[in-house]
Order: structure tokens, then sequence, then C-alpha cells
């Protein structure tokens, strides 16, 4: 009897396991359900939920009303010694969680429990050169592949149920500084990577990767005077060079270790069939060695996702000589205006300055200070580009004494931005955009430096200093057609963590203290706060699973606040890493 | 009373396992791990201990983490689907499954990590379904797996990951020849705190026109840097080695 009965049992577990194998071999992630991630509430499949990146959901069962009775349904721990820096946003598909830790982690969790399905630990080298804190921010699915940058400027793509790597690609030398964080963007059935390494005199490039077999499709140098290639049935072919020719906005040779780091990522916008992706600082920051516009850094570019041709750019800080990298989201949105439809797109800028653009041809529509105070510019023209402000760019080393040390001034917003790479959300209902911002000046000067394969190429000193006593950040409401603040949120420590606002006229975000915190949409209210046990500097996401919202949210202090803290170190100081993911929902 | 109990564990196991087989032979090491690695890596198949499998250890591993062992198998040539190879009292029991191709002389030597004192197995399966379980009981002071690899004090394997080194010898008679390379590879086992596992899975042999003759799946407990030495039947010129990591790596190279 008893035999019989244990083959049964034996028999019907085969069975399940079967079913749900065919279930999950079917859901592979296809072009289309990343489209429409924004409107399908029971997955987040894309970073920025949605490839617009508004960072909307329209689920509402979390509303005003019901979010004080939110509360914790399970916390992961990314475990080991490494915890620091969770700057991720994680992905939810088919109930299972797919999130990136510090060091270039990744881990698939079951999402109903909090239960570890697999990991994947990238074995790193030790010369490994992240600027800013050994940070990922998050992977990208396609198929049955979970693709992800690791710190030595690789993409690796594993397999979604075993965690296996099913193949990897080399984007970049670490050697010579260059290393992925940011989330790959899927568009048209490839993965679209950018890189980091601006500090180090790297060239930019945005990369497409076709992602089912991982083979390069084509690449664009994001400096003026670089080629770039499209690959047709496997051979290398030139595409054009960036900007036409070396030398119209750069002198001598400092195009060839320009900078412009597309180390934040992309948005795709399917209406327009354009991506977005921001570039850094120009290298070296002394801005007095390389006279001119210095294209393309501190900008945003218009890809063709097909070929890799830049369609359009708008540049946000000219000869940059404040470190102000162009990189920050570019978010499609549509407002009406005048009876007629406007095809917009809006970003914070690290130059203090929010920018509203046609995000068909580029033009600039408005631009308007976001922060409280701007030292560098007068203003922005009527073209979008900034009036420089008379003394507020730092000394030429050459005019000094001895010509060692440059003139040092200061200036706000300080380098790491009016807004770093902490997304904003852009909410269909309240047509405001929720921008996580900081109020910082610096003390900054130039010094002469040359370019050395691999060494940190700034050419400045600086120090960063708060700019109140009770707060750094500050968590705006603005109205892209009036740039009127709605209301803002003042937070002690620095805002380093990603937005997310929902139908049910919330808005959620976290700070470095440890709150994930929930904001009414239209007041600024605060509506609940729960401590996580380590700062928040991640992006949280909602999703509903069997009639319930859930919301989560990585948690562990980190990025490149602590690393580049200066005066602000004191205020963040006693803070604590930690490397968790937290799962909330209302109670049954 | 020892017998007795073992038959009785078999019955019990026998009315569990539903269709009948024949009792299964005791294991000569009197191992405390050998059911449980039995079941891993054989299942309910058939076996039987066989002392023309010949397990070759070191009296002593003076070193736990590079202990040369040898399994030759040449006396089911032609006729073997596969070999697995474990250690018993490893904290990871699986070193090394070895495929010989026609061209292959089923004999292999490597190195390997070893946690303590253990039984090491060879078990080779025939054609015929029925496992061949060679054994040798290696003394070792222990730690080879817990241990940090050399690699990780020394950045060397960083600029020089899967760089390999490979010599052919005559092997006396006939054709066939001897072929040994080294790799440099950390192998690390994930066990040792803040290191990945990182390590060489597969291994292949590929001749000229691409085809597999020799086809190796390794795990964790090769020794760091692994050396292996094994045997083709004919010294064709052609061959190339074909290596990929858990990491995603892949390293090719002429023999």
């Amino acid at each position: 009897m008893k035999k019989f009965g244990r083959s049964t049992g034996f028999a019907v577990s085969t069975l399940v396991a079967a079913m749900s194998f065919a279930g999950m071999a079917q859901a592979g992630i296809t072009d289309k359900d990343i489209l429409a991630d924004q409107m399908t509430t029971d997955d987040v499949v894309s970073n920025g939920l949605g490839p617009r990146g508004q960072r909307y959901s329209p689920l509402d069962k979390l509303n005003t009303e019901t979010v004080k009775e939110l509360r914790p349904v399970w916390s992961f721990s990314f475990g080991g010694e490494k915890q620091r820096g969770q700057e991720s946003q994680p992905m939810v598909k088919d109930g299972v969680m797919y999130v990136t830790g510090s060091y270039s982690r990744v881990f698939a969790i079951d999402a109903k429990t909090g239960d570890e399905l697999w990991e994947y630990n990238a074995r790193l080298p030790d010369g490994i050169m992240p600027c800013c804190d050994v940070i990922n921010r998050g992977v990208a699915l396609y198929g049955d592949l979970v693709i992800f940058g690791t710190l030595d400027a690789k993409l690796v793509a594993l397999n979604k149920d075993t965690g296996k790597v099913v193949w990897k690609k080399k984007v970049a030398d670490y050697k010579e500084g260059y290393s992925l964080t940011a989330a790959p963007l899927v568009v048209k059935g490839k993965i679209i990577t950018g890189v980091s390494g601006g500090e180090f005199g790297v060239v930019g490039k945005v990369e497409a990767y076709d992602a089912v077999t991982g083979d390069i499709v084509w690449t664009r140098p994001t400096v003026e005077g670089h080629m770039g290639y499209i690959w047709k049935d496997g051979k290398k072919v030139e595409n054009g060079i960036s900007g036409g020719k070396a030398g119209e906005t750069w002198p001598g040779d400092l195009w060839k270790t320009g900078g412009a780091a597309t180390w934040l990522g992309g948005t795709y916008d399917p209406e327009t069939d354009l991506m977005f992706f921001g570039t850094g600082n120009p290298a070296p920051w002394n801005s007095h060695l390389r006279p001119g516009d210095n294209l393309f850094s501190s900008s945003r570019l218009a890809i063709d996702p097909d070929t890799g041709k830049i369609v359009w750019h708008f540049q946000t800080t000219p000869h940059d000589g404040w470190d102000f990298d162009g990189v920050n989201e570019l978010i499609s949105f549509d407002y009406e205006e005048g009876g007629k439809t406007v095809k917009a797109a809006a970003t914070a800028d690290r130059n203090g300055f929010f920018y509203v653009l046609n995000r068909e041809n580029g033009d600039f529509i408005r631009g308007f200070p976001f922060v409280d105070k701007i030292t560098w510019a007068e203003g922005l023209d009527d073209k979008g580009r900034p009036i420089f402000k008379e003394g507020g760019r730092p000394g030429n080393p050459a005019d000094a004494k001895e010509g060692k040390k440059g003139e040092s001034v200061v200036s706000a917003p300080s380098f790491l931005g009016g807004k770093n790479w902490m997304p904003m959300a852009y909410s269909q209902d309240t047509e405001l955009f929720y921008v996580p911002s900081n109020e910082w000046a610096m003390d900054i000067w130039n010094e002469p430096v040359s370019y050395k394969k691999g060494a940190a190429y700034l050419g400045a000193g600086f120090t960063i200093r708060p700019m109140n006593e009770d707060y750094i950040g500050v968590l705006r409401a603005i109205d892209p057609k009036t740039g009127k603040e709605a209301w803002r949120y003042e937070n002690y420590a620095p805002l380093w963590g990603g937005v997310l606002t929902t139908k049910g006229n919330l808005v959620f975000t976290g700070n470095p203290e440890g709150y994930l915190m929930a904001f009414d949409a239209k007041t600024g209210e605060m509506l609940y706060k729960f401590n996580t046990g380590s700062g928040i500097v991640g992006s949280p996401i909602t999703w509903e699973d069997d009639g319930e919202q859930f919301v989560s949210v990585v948690s562990g202090w980190g990025g490149a606040v602590p690393l580049w803290g200066g005066e602000v170190a004191k205020r963040v100081k006693h803070l604590n890493q930690g490397g968790s993911v937290w799962t909330f929902k209302l109670p049954k | 009373m020892k017998l007795k109990q073992r038959l009785t564990a078999g019955t019990l196991s026998l009315l569990l396992a539903g269709p009948l087989m024949a009792a299964q032979p005791a294991d000569p090491l009197d191992s405390v791990m050998w059911e449980y690695t039995r079941d891993i890596f054989i299942g309910n198949d058939d076996y039987r201990f066989d002392p023309d499998i010949q397990v070759d250890v070191p009296a002593f591993a003076e070193d736990p983490t590079q202990v040369p062992i040898t399994i030759d198998a040449r006396a089911h040539a032609g006729n073997i689907e596969k070999m697995v190879v474990w250690a018993d009292l490893n904290p990871i029991q699986h070193v090394l499954n070895y495929y010989p191709g026609s061209g292959a002389n089923p004999k292999v030597s490597l190195r390997i990590k070893v946690q303590q004192s253990t039984a090491v197995r060879a078990a080779v399966l025939t054609r015929d379904g029925l496992w061949h379980v060679g054994y040798a009981q290696l003394d070792a002071a222990g730690g080879g797996c817990t241990t940090p690899s050399m690699g990780n004090a020394d950045p060397y394997w960083q600029s020089h990951l899967g760089e390999i080194q490979s010599r052919r010898f005559q092997s006396g008679q006939d054709d066939s020849a001897r072929y040994k390379f080294r790799v440099i590879h950390p192998m690390d086992t994930g066990l040792v705190d803040a290191i990945p596992e990182f390590y060489l899975e597969q291994v292949e042999v590929r001749d000229a026109e691409n085809q597999t003759v020799v086809r190796m799946e390794l795990s964790p407990p090769v020794s760091e840097n692994p050396v292996f030495t094994f045997d083709l039947k004919d010294q064709a010129n052609e061959y190339h080695l074909w290596l990929r990591d858990n990491g995603g790596n892949e390293f090719e190279q002429a023999l």
C-alpha cells in the first residue's frame, strides 16, 4: 500500500513540474510585452515601468485612503559581506522577481514568498574601476534570458530558470576605466547598452547586441570624430563618423579621450521609434584644456535603434566645466496645448535646469531652474542654450601663479547635481513630474592634467557642502507646462533613490535614512513611511498578483554620496550599509 | 549484524523502487557517504565494484589543493558511455564527468582538491547499462576546498585567464599519443567567503572537422590552474581544445 501511495505522489508532482515548465516556456518575454509594460499590471519587464521610463502604474488598490495599511510581507538579504550601494530596480515576471545587487550579482526570487530560486555572482577582477561605488541598476528581460552589465564591462545573459550563463560579451576593456552599471534597454530584439568611465578619459558609446545570440549589431561612439560601425552578415562596416568629423568642437587630440560616457542607459519611445541616451561630462573636468562645445558631451542623443545613427542631439551644458553630466533620463510624454497634442520629452539635468523638448526633432520647447540656486548660468536662451555667468567657471590654472592651481569658485548645483541618476516619475493623472533633487554647492578649482590610460582624468579639485541646515534632499512636484513647483518634501540627507507614481494618487520614493515613503501626488502630504533598515538608493516598483497590489524596493545605503560627499559626509556617516529587497502589500 | 542491517535496508529499497533488481553490493571502503553519493551519481542503476577500473591516488595528499589522481578504465575501452569521478567526503562531491569518444583511450589524469581523507570513486557506465565502480582511499590533512585559491592573493590570473599550455608525448606503442595541458583558471569553489564560485565547466577536444573526440564536465573540486593528461589513439596534429567556464568565458587553442 505504502509503495503504491508513494509512486502516485511522484507521478503527480512530475506532471505538475512538466506543466509549469511548459507554461514558463511559453511566457518568454517579447518586444510586445516590453512595449505594453506600463499597462500590464501583473508584471514589470522594463526599467522605468515601460520603455518611456515614466515610472507610472495604473494600479489604484493602493491609494491615498488605503496606503496607511501597507505592510511588509517579506524581506530578502543579498547576503555576504557585500552590503553597499543597492541602486537596482527589480523586475517581476510570472511570479519571479529578478533583481541585481552590488558587485555584479543577480538574484531570482519567488515574488510571493521571498524564497531564493537562484543567484549569479560574477567573478570580478581586482582591477575594476567604478568611479562611484560598485553598484548595478538592474536587469533586462528578453525571451528566457536575464541580461545585465558587470563592473568589468561585460554583458551577461543568464537563463531565467537556472541562472546559468547563456552568453557573455565584452563591451569594453575594464583596464581603461570602463564599467557597466545601468540596466540595459531592450528595443526590437536588441539589447542596448551604454558604458561608464567618464572620469578616466574613456570614449562613450552606445551599442546594440542581438538579444538572443549576443552578437553585436552596431556601435555608436558619443564623442565627435569617432567612427561608428554596423555589422552586416557578420561583417563590420563603417557607419559614419559621429558628428561628421573630428576637431569641430574640440581642440587638438582631446576628442580621442573625450569622455561623454553613456553610463545611465536610455529610454525608448515607440511612437517616434527613437532611443534617448544621455552623455556624461567631457574629459578632463578642467574645461580650459578644451575650448569649444565638446560634442556630444553633456547631451541628450536621439538614436535610431535599427542603425545606431544619431537623429538629433540637445546639449544641456556646452563646454561643461562643472561635471554636469547630461545623462539624466529623458522621459517621453504627451500634453495638450492650444487644442493640439505636443509630443514632448522632459529631463531634469545635473546642471539645475529642467528641459521640455520636442521629442520628434529635439527642439527646445521650454526650460527653467528646478533647484533654488544656480550660480553658473543666468538662464537659458530661446534655443535652450545656457547663458554663462561671468565668474561662474573655475579659473584657468594657466592664469595662476606658477600655473598650478586655478582660482576656486563656489558653484551651485554641485557636481553631484541638482538631480543625479535617480529617476523621476511622470503621472498621467496629475500631469506632474516628481523629481528627486538636492540642494548643495561645491568649491571647485582646476589643475593641470594629462591623460594616462586607466588613471583618473580630472584636472580639478572640489569639495561639496550643504546649502541649508535642515535639508539637502528635495522631492519636487513640477509642472512641465509652467515650471511651477506644486509641492515639495524636504529631506535631511540627500535623496538618491528613484520615484514611482500610481493611479492611486500616490508617489513612492525612499531616502538614505532608510524609509520607504508614500506621498499624496496632489498635495505632497506624507501618508506612509517604513524603515527598511538601511538607506534606500534604488527605485521602487509596483505590480499585481492574484488581485493584490505589491510594492517592492531594494534597501542598501551607498552609491556616490558617501564616496564623494565632502562636508555632506557628516550628514550621512551614521547611515549603515545593507543589501536587501523589501516587498509590501495590504493585509487581506 | 552489519550484513543483516544492510540486507534489511536493501529489501526496503527494493520494495519502494518497485521493479525487481539484483541485490546491490556493499561498499568495500565502508564510507558513510556511499549510499548518499551512489544515489546522486548512479541512482538505482545496477553497479558492481570493479578492480579493473584503476584509481591511482598518492599515499598521502601533501597538498590538499593539488592532489594528482589517475583513472584508468582501459579494461573497458571502446565500451564506455561515460565516467563519473567524485570524492565522498568533499563538500562538493562531484569532480568530473569524462566522455571518451572512439578516438580516445579511457585514461585520464588530473589534480583535485580534497577537504579531508576520503574515498575517491570513478564510476564507469558501459554500453550494457552497468556501472563499474573503481575506488581508492585517499589520506589527507584536509582543507583543500575551503581555502582561498592562490589566484585570490595574486591577480596574475586576471590578465592570463584561460591561457593554455599543452604538450604531446609519444606514448610508446602504436600510433597513440599522450596529451597534457594546463590552463590558468582560479577554479573557485564558492565556499570561501566573498569569492563567488568561478570554475571551468566544459572541456572538449575537437578534431579538424570540429567533431568532439573527448568531452569533460568539471566541477569546482578540480584544482586551480587545472592540469589534465589523456590519451588519444592517433597523433593527428589538428586537435584543438575548447573550454568554457561558468562565467561564460570561452577559450580555444590548438593542442
